[in-house]
């Protein structure tokens, strides 16, 4: 059987680049020190040092969600109330007025924030609120400067600023 | 060193609710300050006394809203305080909100701290908060306060429920008008009878 020369001269090649590659590599002494000085110089990788940013953000979002919802949140009681309140209409008869609003301890006693609606008949005003279970004073304001009690209702006992206000108990 | 610039945000957000609730934004928009500072102190020794704090701050907010002077704003609010003081003492520790307010509103009508105290012991296992409420409303009404106290233990000794006390003082405010009795619901109020208009609104 013939001899192939040309594949004979190739093998011996090939077996002097694989034994050349498997000899060590010889570097000077002091490059692995200088490679790991330059790395300690470099600091964290920069995905390391956002990856920090996000944690730390993410972390400072929560805790600022959680304070922002434990102050500004009502209650549980409050939030219990809620789930309770109570339709009630207020009803004045005030015929020559311009305008009714009513104040109380479920509005802040604010003269802006709860008007009455005129109902076009016999001077009737009104308006319905809902209320969770409890004792409410409160009055009217008829025309931006008389206070006018609820009749409806009975007299608050005190009257610490000398207007008249009622009593609502609401059950 | 850098790092701690991350954690400066927590912590004054940590410190935030302490300096939110600092004053009642609604106190210091309404009142003048040193107003507002004299109700605020009182609110903050309810709160320490474990008192509800928000009957005083309406009361404040009434007295801005009328118009009242600062010191008469004070005063109002330091008498409630007193009040919800006395209610407890009558009704114990374990009262609510709730039934201290009522509460201090009937000693406001002048009744004394035993009869809740024995309103408490007849209906220990029950709200007081509505009993109380419409034992100081029968008085305000015009009823005379040992008749007022009698039906009210009366029903409070026969364990009856909230609405048949509020049926009774409906039942009064009714009879008082010379209207027929009813048991229309406390939260609906009776429309105001139109032969009485109140007199200012004429």
């Amino acid at each position: 059987m013939p001899v192939d020369h040309h594949d004979r001269s190739g093998d011996d090649l090939l077996q002097q680049v694989v034994d050349e590659l498997r000899q060590p590599v010889r570097l000077d002494a002091t490059v692995d020190a200088t490679a790991l000085e330059r790395i300690r110089r470099m600091g964290p990788p920069a995905d390391s040092r956002w990856r920090f940013r996000l944690v730390a953000g993410l972390a400072a979002a929560a805790l600022a969600a959680g304070l922002l919802l434990a102050v500004f949140l009502p209650p549980r009681e409050a939030l219990s109330g809620l789930s309770t309140a109570r339709a009630v209409r207020l009803r004045l008869v005030a015929p020559a007025s311009s305008r009714v609003v009513v104040v109380g301890d479920f509005n802040n006693w604010d003269p802006g924030a709860t008007p009455l609606r005129s109902t076009g008949r016999q001077g009737v005003w009104t308006v319905e609120l809902r209320l969770k279970p409890g004792r409410y004073h409160y009055t009217y304001l008829v025309d931006g400067r008389e206070w006018v009690r609820d009749p409806a209702e009975p007299p608050a006992p005190e009257s610490d600023f000398g207007a008249p206000t009622s009593v609502l108990t609401v059950s | 060193m850098r790092r701690c610039r991350w954690l400066v945000l927590p912590i004054l957000l940590a410190f935030s609710p302490a300096l939110l609730q600092a004053q009642d934004r609604r106190l210091s928009d309404r009142l003048d300050p040193a107003t507002a500072s004299s109700v605020q102190q009182l609110v903050d020794s309810a709160r320490a006394a474990g008192l509800p704090t928000e009957p005083l701050v309406q009361k404040a907010l009434e007295g801005s809203t009328m118009g009242a002077s600062g010191d008469r704003i004070r005063a109002a609010v330091a008498g409630l305080f007193s009040q919800l003081g006395r209610a407890r003492e009558a009704l114990g520790n374990s009262a609510s909100e709730a039934e201290l307010t009522a509460g201090a509103g009937a000693l406001r009508a002048g009744l004394p701290p035993a009869s809740l105290a024995e309103l408490h012991r007849l209906r220990y296992h029950q709200s007081l908060a509505v009993p109380i409420a419409v034992l100081a409303d029968l008085v305000a009404e015009g009823m005379p306060r040992e008749q007022a106290t009698r039906e009210v233990f009366e029903l409070a000794r026969e364990g009856r429920p909230d609405d048949e006390f509020v049926a009774l003082r409906r039942r009064v405010q009714n009879q008082k008008r010379g209207e027929p009795g009813t048991t229309e619901p406390l939260q609906r109020p009776a429309a105001a009878p139109a032969a009485d208009p109140p007199s200012a609104a004429r």
